[in-house]
């Protein structure tokens, strides 16, 4: 479990992480959000107990050997080897049993094990971060970004790797690809100027952002739809998208639109392709709430 | 793969360790051939070109060894300080400090190696330089005074660990190799314009710089120097407690 309370760290008079409250539950994966800038890095290096906190509280349940950290862009002395770095890696962390080989193999760095690190690519130099950060199997994970350089097989890998910790280990991990957090996480925490704005589950947070909105793609041309709707009073807004044909309409509340939105369409002559309730993405959850 | 091995790889896959021991040997074997042969080499440069003669006085064994010490502890001292400023100011990189430092609970678990590992390889190399201008000022000159030259070169030592101890210190100050090094050299010569008055530089570290070569000279007693070695090794103690304190408040 990760906690901390009223974490402030600042450096002259920039505040880089104000008064963070966060909740990580144990064996949780917790993705946390934010633009670039956002006090992520900070954030996971106070956790890390990689800088000092200016005020507030932190406490992490695990010893600091069995807390593993992976920084954005990880690197290596370039004369080692990849089994070298790993095998360092394990002795640091005391791990009593000898994983080396096992996890460069499930890093996809079986055959590259033997070669100098200095002729790793991003990519690879990134997986193997990795490697080492789950060598020791740690009770705690700081990801900062860790698919941000990698191909589509990567990532998938990475993420994939990620969900296998769930369970055994607390993760955390930073990113600004939504779909990923998306994907693996659990909980989700969008950090904004150093400010925790919103914290928890992702569903309450795609709910919780949810506004009734239906997308309607018209054969017929829009200007008379757009007139009509635009008088009635339990219709918000009314624009038209990028889509040929497609207009978004916001409407007070769902109930409204299911028992008048296709009546009114029908009576203004509309030439209806389709007509479905907008999901809400992460990314437009995210911008309403960091808005 | 432990943090020794580490440091020990650096100094051999780097191949730190041919530029130290080739620095120090260089040296030790030109610095008496100079002494011996100084005044053929003067005449071969045209020396006496243009109807002037320079008369050398016949080579003595301190020749030799004053040769050797003035180099080493120059150009010799300034590789020392380069070679460990590279594996001292592990932070220089910052991706390679987290690696390291959120895997150790102490800092000097870090630092301990890596000192250690930097201060065998200069004094090493530097006693390796010793033995051959030793060898070769008996060959060519006479031979020096064999406890002079151990107890010199003792005390030489204790000034190169005294250089690596400050570079240490200045790790954790400095955010890169570069300013280590320039920082470590700027003090190294602070030390070097104190030490012109006599009164303060027999008391200074860099004093015992040049103890070979007053020792195999017989200029002065090998007590002479023990006052300075005594605060040479407390200041060592003092600049390797400074590295770690340093080194523990750094943030990443």
């Amino acid at each position: 479990m990760i906690e901390t309370d009223g974490l402030l760290k600042t450096y002259g008079s920039l505040v880089a992480v104000d008064h963070v409250d966060l909740h990580v539950e144990a064996g949780s994966v917790y993705g946390l959000v934010g633009r670039n800038g956002a006090g992520k890095s900070t954030l996971l290096g106070l956790l890390a107990g990689l800088r000092r906190p200016t005020a507030g509280e932190l406490h992490i349940d695990a010893g600091s050997r069995e807390i593993a950290v992976l920084p954005d862009t990880p690197r290596f002395d370039p004369w080692l080897t990849g089994e070298e770095v790993v095998g360092l890696a394990q002795e640091l962390t005391s791990s009593s049993t000898d994983r080396v080989a096992e996890v460069l193999s499930d890093a996809g760095l079986g055959s590259a094990a033997k070669r100098a690190v200095g002729g790793y690519s991003r990519g690879m130099l990134q997986r193997l971060g990795i490697a080492c950060t789950v060598v020791g199997s740690p009770r705690v994970v700081l990801l900062d970004e860790p698919a941000s350089a990698l191909d589509p097989i990567g990532r998938r890998d990475v993420l994939d790797l990620v969900a296998r910790l769930r369970g055994s280990a607390t993760v955390l991990f930073s990113s600004h690809i939504l779909a990923d957090v998306q994907e693996v996480c659990d909980t989700v925490g969008i950090l904004d100027q150093g400010r925790l704005v919103f914290q928890g589950s992702l569903e309450d947070l795609l709910v919780g952002s949810a506004v009734p909105r239906y997308v309607v793609r018209f054969r017929s041309p829009l200007d008379s739809v757009v007139a009509t709707m635009q008088h009635l009073d339990w219709v918000l807004e009314v624009e038209q998208t990028d889509g040929p044909g497609e207009l978004l309409i916001t409407v007070k509340s769902l109930d409204d639109a299911e028992a008048r939105l296709v009546r009114v369409l029908a009576d203004a002559g509309a030439s209806v392709i389709s007509f479905v309730p907008e999901e809400v993405s992460l990314e437009r959850a995210f911008l309403a709430v960091t808005s | 793969m432990t943090l020794w091995r580490l440091e020990w790889l650096r100094l051999i896959r780097t191949k730190r360790w041919i530029v130290l021991l080739g620095v120090f040997l260089f040296f030790g074997l030109v610095g008496p051939f100079t002494a011996r042969y100084i005044g053929e080499i003067v005449s071969f440069a045209g020396g006496g070109a243009q109807g002037i003669s320079i008369e050398f006085p016949p080579p003595v064994p301190a020749d030799g060894l004053a040769q050797y010490s003035s180099n080493a502890m120059q150009l010799g001292t300034l590789v020392a300080v380069i070679v460990a400023s590279s594996s001292l100011a592990f932070d220089a990189i910052p991706e390679m400090g987290i690696f390291l430092r959120s895997r150790v609970s102490e800092v000097r678990t870090i630092l301990t190696p890596r000192f250690v590992v930097s201060t065998v390889a200069v004094v090493g190399s530097y006693f390796v330089g010793v033995v051959a201008a030793w060898y070769e000022t008996w060959v060519l000159i006479g031979a020096p005074d064999a406890g002079a030259v151990m107890i010199g070169a003792a005390y030489g030592a204790v000034f190169l660990i005294f250089a690596i101890s400050l570079v240490a210190a200045m790790s954790g100050r400095a955010t890169s190799v570069l300013g280590t090094v320039i920082s470590t050299i700027v003090v190294l010569l602070l030390l070097q314009v104190i030490g012109v008055v006599e009164v303060v530089g027999r008391w200074l570290p860099t004093h015992l710089a040049g103890a070979i070569t007053a020792l195999v000279a017989g200029d002065t007693s090998s007590t002479h120097y023990l006052g300075t070695v005594s605060i040479t090794l407390v200041a060592c103690v003092v600049l390797l407690w400074i590295a770690t304190k340093l080194a523990e408040h750094r943030e990443l």
